[in-house]
């Protein structure tokens, strides 16, 4: 005999695997004709709508990573498929974090003018310094620095050709 | 189109009748144009709009006017004002078109033609992606991210290049109606002070601290002196003139400043700026001056000078007539796709040509004798009378509403084919570092600005259209791949070029020299205030590097090759100032004021052959770090682009060069004061990198935008 707990626990669980195997994953509805931002509902994969632009969110490399928009979290992207966000077509563009521990998080931008596919890229902290805009250390006060302080360089004169180029 | 059945029998009717154009003989005769004017016709695509392409499909020359029609009767679209001695009545579109009517556009879904939504050479429509962010823009329904205007919420972008619908100013007009922002003002004050002196929140204490003492010094000379004023004072002793003029003044400033403290309150322009301190020129007070500004279309900075102190001057209502002949004349100038805007004119008045005839002909300001007459016909010639109009017309009237009026003959030179040509004069020219090793600044004064010139070629004659203000390069900071500030001499290439490739609501992909501190902005996300990628900044949009339209400068490829692009535009821009200011620069493009880059590029497009592309889709995405965080631009679409073939030739002309250096320096500079990890690194060699006039490039490379 299972007992009741077990069964509702078993239901529960059921429910899940079947919302995790539901077409190409969670769509999460943000609102329906309108621009309610916040009235999330939950949606499956339906079918298609002219109104309603489909929004597929990956990271690279694949990670369960949180998706933010403004104070309101969309969603875990559910590994290996994606997050699917529907919004009205048309409704302005969605500026989004994606975080995940041991990455750096991401602000990206969504838009929603046609379905699209955004791929993230999460850069882990240890290798920050491969992004650009990444500055390197200044040596300490006091040691030589080559250019600290000098007057600007002497102008160097374009080469004779410049700026035209021969055709 | 439900009418549609009932609009076609009219129209049989009216074929079988012979009366295309049916009398009402109390109506002006239409517009007579000429023969070069007929032949105006509409580029290869046509736009679903019907306004923008009827007017320049320039109608037979006819003999009588456009028959009123019950206004139930005709399709939406298809229904036109016509106003004479005050009377309105409505008739056919079509038809007072082909009666020589011109059609304007006043309709509140009405955007310039660059925005317009046209079919491609297969029928399908090409949708513009900008085009309902405009429209939600010059409506007060959306923000500049295309998300909704909170309610009660104000765009004023017509100093960016996108004036308010009529559906706005009707509100404006109804509203100001009601409040007494002009009553009471002390009006002799305000017009005391031609400006209001700047003075800096933290000095204000010193500075009148300063004045007290000096107006005491000067109240004791006085009483010695026996003067019995201060002015008496001065012209007893000339050498405390300049110390009583400006105690003087001060007082003054002060008076106005007040009044102005109560004007800018009453019209709401404190709304945004946090608390203001009375009598202090605080951020507060200076985003209302902004505000005030944007809202009436002054090009200034945002100080209280004169322009701006005038219009503060100025009823509400007056200001709201002068903004709704602002709008328009954007309307007329799109109905009648004209550039000629009296720019040209000089002391001794306007350029000539010789016409077919052998006469001497001037130049005419056309944008303003359309705009008048307009105006004019259209009863709207007071702020009296448009209130009036708009108390006449509902809000819904508004949104489709299109007006049949009789404007003068276009010149001779018009033509759908018009050869044309720009040349950019560069000015005087400084290649020398602005500042010295200690970071003083060198003034590097200019007397001849740089100069945008639009000419017509017509009958073996250069006739000169329009030229305004703009931009060449400067030294300007850029970000190195070392991810420190250096400054770079960002030139403008001179010498002949072309315009191939006009983009609408262009995307300025930010190449990684540019300092990363621009490239990102705060801003409320769905309730939370947060940093973002400042895509104001990329565009498309008002505030877009690119501006709301941009030409790109290339140099033709020849034998198959493709053309040589070395990141110069001439664009639109919100950065009025870099236009207008003694130490304005660009970044090498040539900028103009938004609503110039669009009369301008509406104007081409419109008279030159040319192919329209539609929508770049494009899928560019770049990260850069930014403390621990990383951001990530990312770009759907490159713009709305035109294709002009044959190209639009242009040359940019040297200019003076000033100053010790006579070649610009291709080296980063580090910044005075800066401590650096290295040596500077070299330049890019992309094409934004080329910017300066180094190297060479291939235009349709994805990788980098040019120089803005």
């Amino acid at each position: 005999m299972i007992s009741r707990a077990r069964w509702y626990r078993r239901g529960l669980l059921a429910g899940v695997a079947l919302l995790a195997v539901w077409g190409l994953g969670v769509a999460v509805g943000l609102g329906a004709e309108d621009t309610s931002k916040n009235a999330a509902i939950a949606e499956s994969a339906s079918p298609r709508n002219d109104d309603k632009v489909h929004i597929t969110l990956q990271t690279v490399p694949p990670r369960k990573a949180t998706v933010k928009w403004g104070s309101k979290t969309l969603g875990v992207i559910p590994v290996p498929r994606p997050l699917v966000v529907v919004r009205p077509r048309d409704s302005g563009p969605l500026d989004l974090v994606v975080r995940m521990a041991g990455f750096l998080p991401v602000h990206t931008r969504a838009y929603t003018f046609s379905d699209s596919r955004v791929a993230i890229k999460l850069t882990p902290v240890s290798e920050k310094n491969t992004l650009f805009g990444y500055r390197a250390e200044v040596p300490p006060e006091g040691s030589a620095s080559p250019d600290a302080g000098a007057p600007p360089p002497a102008p160097v004169p374009p080469p004779a050709s410049a700026p035209v180029p021969q055709r | 189109m439900k009418y549609a059945p009932l609009f076609a029998v009219q129209s049989c009717l009216a074929l079988l009748l012979g009366c295309d154009v049916r009398g009402v003989a109390s109506l002006p005769p239409p517009q007579t144009t000429s023969s070069a004017a007929t032949s105006v016709s509409a580029p290869a695509s046509k736009p679903l709009a019907l306004a923008a392409p009827a007017p320049l499909a320039a109608p037979a020359v006819a003999s009588k006017a456009p028959a009123p029609h019950d206004p139930n009767l005709l399709p939406d679209d298809d229904r036109a004002l016509v106003i004479r001695d005050g009377q309105e009545s409505w008739t056919s579109a079509t038809g007072a078109a082909r009666s020589g009517y011109t059609i304007v556009d006043l309709g509140d879904d009405w955007t310039p033609y660059i925005f317009e939504e046209h079919r491609g050479a297969d029928g399908q429509p090409l949708p513009n992606r900008y085009r309902r962010v405009f429209l939600g823009l010059a409506n007060d329904t959306l923000d500049e991210d295309g998300e909704p205007l909170p309610a009660g919420e104000k765009n004023y972008l017509e100093l960016y290049g996108i004036p308010p619908s009529l559906g706005v100013l009707r509100a404006r007009f109804l509203e100001d109606e009601k409040q007494s922002c002009h009553e009471g003002a002390n009006l002799a004050a305000m017009q005391a002070v031609e400006t209001v002196g700047y003075v800096a929140p933290e000095k204000v204490k010193q500075e009148e601290q300063r004045i007290a003492r000096l107006r005491s010094e000067l109240e004791d000379a006085r009483r010695k002196a026996h003067a019995p004023t201060l002015a008496e004072l001065a012209a007893q002793d000339p050498k405390l003139e300049p110390k009583v003029k400006l105690v003087e003044r001060r007082a003054a400033e002060k008076l106005a400043m007040t009044e102005v403290e109560r004007r800018l309150a009453c019209e709401g322009m404190f709304k945004h700026g946090g608390k203001h301190s009375a009598g202090i020129y605080d951020d507060a007070m200076r985003l209302a001056v902004r505000r005030f500004q944007q809202k009436h279309m002054i090009y200034e900075s945002n100080y209280l000078r004169q322009k701006t102190m005038d219009a503060l001057a100025r009823p509400p209502l007056a200001n709201d007539h002068e903004a709704l002949v602002r709008v328009l004349r954007e309307r007329v100038v799109a109905a009648t796709g004209v550039v000629e805007d009296g720019s040209v004119e000089s002391k001794t008045g306007p350029p000539t040509y010789t016409g077919a005839n052998g006469r001497i002909t001037p130049v005419r300001n056309l944008v303003e004798e359309m705009t008048q007459a307009a105006v004019e016909q259209l009863g709207l010639a007071s702020p009296e009378a448009a209130l009036a109009f708009f108390k006449r017309h509902s809000a819904a009237d508004l949104r489709h509403l299109r007006a049949a009026v009789h404007l003068p003959a276009l010149p001779e030179y018009y033509g759908p084919n018009m050869d044309l040509s720009i040349v950019i004069d560069r000015g005087e020219v400084w290649y020398d570092l602005p500042w010295d090793a200690t970071g003083a600044r060198h003034p590097q004064p200019r007397k001849r600005y740089p100069s945008f010139h639009v000419y017509v070629k017509y009958k073996e004659q250069r006739i000169s259209l329009a030229r305004w203000r703009t931009t060449i390069g400067g030294w300007r900071a850029e970000q190195a791949s070392d991810g420190y500030e250096y400054y770079r001499y960002k030139g403008s290439d001179v010498g002949p070029r072309v315009i191939r490739n006009v983009v609408a609501g262009p995307v300025w992909i930010a190449p990684e020299s540019t300092p990363i501190r621009t490239l990102v902005k705060t801003k409320t996300v769905n309730g939370l205030w947060q940093r973002v990628v400042n895509y104001d900044e990329l565009g498309p949009g008002f505030l877009s590097a690119y501006g709301l339209i941009a030409g790109y400068l290339v140099v033709p490829g020849k034998a198959g090759k493709p053309d040589w692009d070395n990141g110069i535009r001439a664009h639109g821009s919100s950065e009025y100032l870099s236009m207008y200011s003694a130490e304005g620069y660009s970044h090498g493009c040539h900028r103009l004021p938004n609503h110039l880059a669009i009369r301008l590029y509406s104007f081409i497009l419109r008279h030159r052959p040319v192919q329209i592309v539609g929508d770049q889709p494009t899928n560019i995405a770049r990260q850069f770090l930014l403390g621990d965080d990383v951001f990530e631009i990312r770009v759907p679409s490159r713009g709305y682009q035109y294709l002009l073939e044959p190209p639009l030739p242009i040359d940019v002309l040297e200019g003076e060069i000033k100053g010790t250096l006579k070649k610009p320096v291709l080296t980063y500079v580090p910044k005075p004061g800066v401590r650096y990890p290295g040596p500077p690194p070299a330049v890019p060699n992309s094409a934004e990198g080329r910017a300066g006039g180094v190297g060479s490039g291939r235009s349709g490379s994805d990788e980098e935008g040019g120089a803005p």
